[in-house]
């Protein structure tokens, strides 16, 4: 219930706000929600399971984020920054999948 | 462990399990309901996507924008390129009128005129149009071990006759022939005035049609052809035309260096 609050203030705060993305952080946002995507999804899988935990879910949606920006970061110092943003995807990719799943055995049992 | 097996065995963060567990160990009540911070993080979430669409869409707006804009451009200078054209197709005539005009106006330039005629159809600086004849050739069935095809040398003892036999004008596949044309073999192509030809190759020239194709068999260039025919089946005929043929005009090419003698000015 809160988690569903929470997600929709925040798409109305940023509907409402349209904050200006400054242009050297523009390549990172993509990545970025997608990271954010793989952390909601694990802490969705991990509430089914009845074993969530607020502090972890925090720690590693920030992580996640961070870490995809860094690494697409230095990908893009390195100029293998397209190569690098294509290998996070698809590892997050897989994650979310596999997590995805998950949470439809919990749901559906099936 | 391959690494996507990895990566679907642990895509749940092994840091919810060892948690739970320690607070199992510790005795701690259970927290398993997301609480503020969850709220926040989830906020923060929204926020994020909310931004990256808004972003998405406002870049997409963008680019079609400046896309359109270059079209604009281009459909602009188009239509701009295509009066200039037009303006120098009609001062080019206004030119011409005011030539002949000019040169009409006293005897001596209608002298002038006529010889700016004459030249003109010789050298093939203007199109010409009168009776002729049009010859036809064509690459033989293929043999065994050749390609049996025509050459430019062919083309060149063709047209050498064609002069010979009294032509006053010849265009081969609609490009002029003029003092400076080369009909040269580019590769597998034939390229005449430098731009490619393709068989089967047609010459039209105009000249006297009752004497035009007989004086060209007895030419060295079409017993040339005569023999390529009897021995390799090369496709040759010669046809009075019909109708008065048409001749282009040749391409123009800057004269650089050639002058008008002075004695004939």
């Amino acid at each position: 219930m809160i988690a569903a609050l929470g997600l929709v203030l925040g798409v109305f705060l940023g509907l409402l706000l349209q904050p200006e993305v400054p242009i050297w952080l523009q390549p990172y946002l993509p990545i970025a929600v997608v990271a954010a995507l793989d952390a909601v999804f694990g802490a969705l899988r991990a509430f089914l399971d009845g074993i969530f935990d607020d502090k972890v879910f925090v720690v590693s949606f920030v992580s996640n984020v961070l870490i995809a920006a860094l690494i697409v970061y230095l990908g893009d110092q390195l100029g293998v920054g397209g190569q690098l943003s294509t290998g996070v995807i698809v590892v997050l990719g897989i994650r979310i999948f596999s997590n995805v799943a998950a949470i439809r055995r919990h749901l559906f049992h099936a | 462990m391959g690494l996507l097996n990895y990566l679907t065995a642990t895509s749940l963060d092994q840091d919810y399990a060892a948690a739970s567990e320690h607070r199992r160990v510790r005795g701690e009540s259970r927290r398993e309901r997301p609480g503020t911070s969850a709220l926040v993080i989830l906020a923060v979430f929204g926020i994020l996507i909310a931004t990256a669409a808004v972003q998405t869409s406002r870049t997409a707006d963008e680019s079609a924008t400046s896309h359109e804009e270059l079209v604009k451009q281009v459909q602009a200078r188009k239509a701009q390129l295509s009066a200039r054209r037009e303006r120098v197709d009609s001062l080019r005539s206004q030119t011409q009128t005011l030539e002949t005009q000019y040169l009409a106006a006293t005897a001596q330039g209608r002298s002038v005129q006529s010889r700016l005629t004459s030249l003109g159809i010789g050298t093939g600086a203007d199109a010409t149009r009168g009776p002729g004849v049009r010859v036809t050739v064509d690459d033989g069935p293929p043999i065994s071990g050749g390609q049996n095809e025509i050459f430019d040398g062919d083309l060149q003892k063709l047209v050498n006759g064609l002069w010979l036999a009294g032509a006053e004008g010849i265009a081969l596949n609609g490009e002029r022939l003029t003092a400076l044309t080369a009909i040269r073999q580019g590769g597998a192509v034939i390229t005449v005035n430098f731009r490619p030809i393709s068989p089967p190759y047609t010459l039209t020239a105009i000249g006297d049609p009752d004497t035009l194709a007989a004086r060209l068999v007895d030419t060295p260039g079409g017993q040339w052809f005569l023999d390529l025919q009897a021995l390799y089946g090369v496709e040759f005929d010669i046809a009075n035309s019909e109708e008065p043929l048409t001749l282009p005009a040749a391409r123009r090419s800057g004269l650089r260096y050639a002058h008008t003698p002075e004695t004939l000015r």
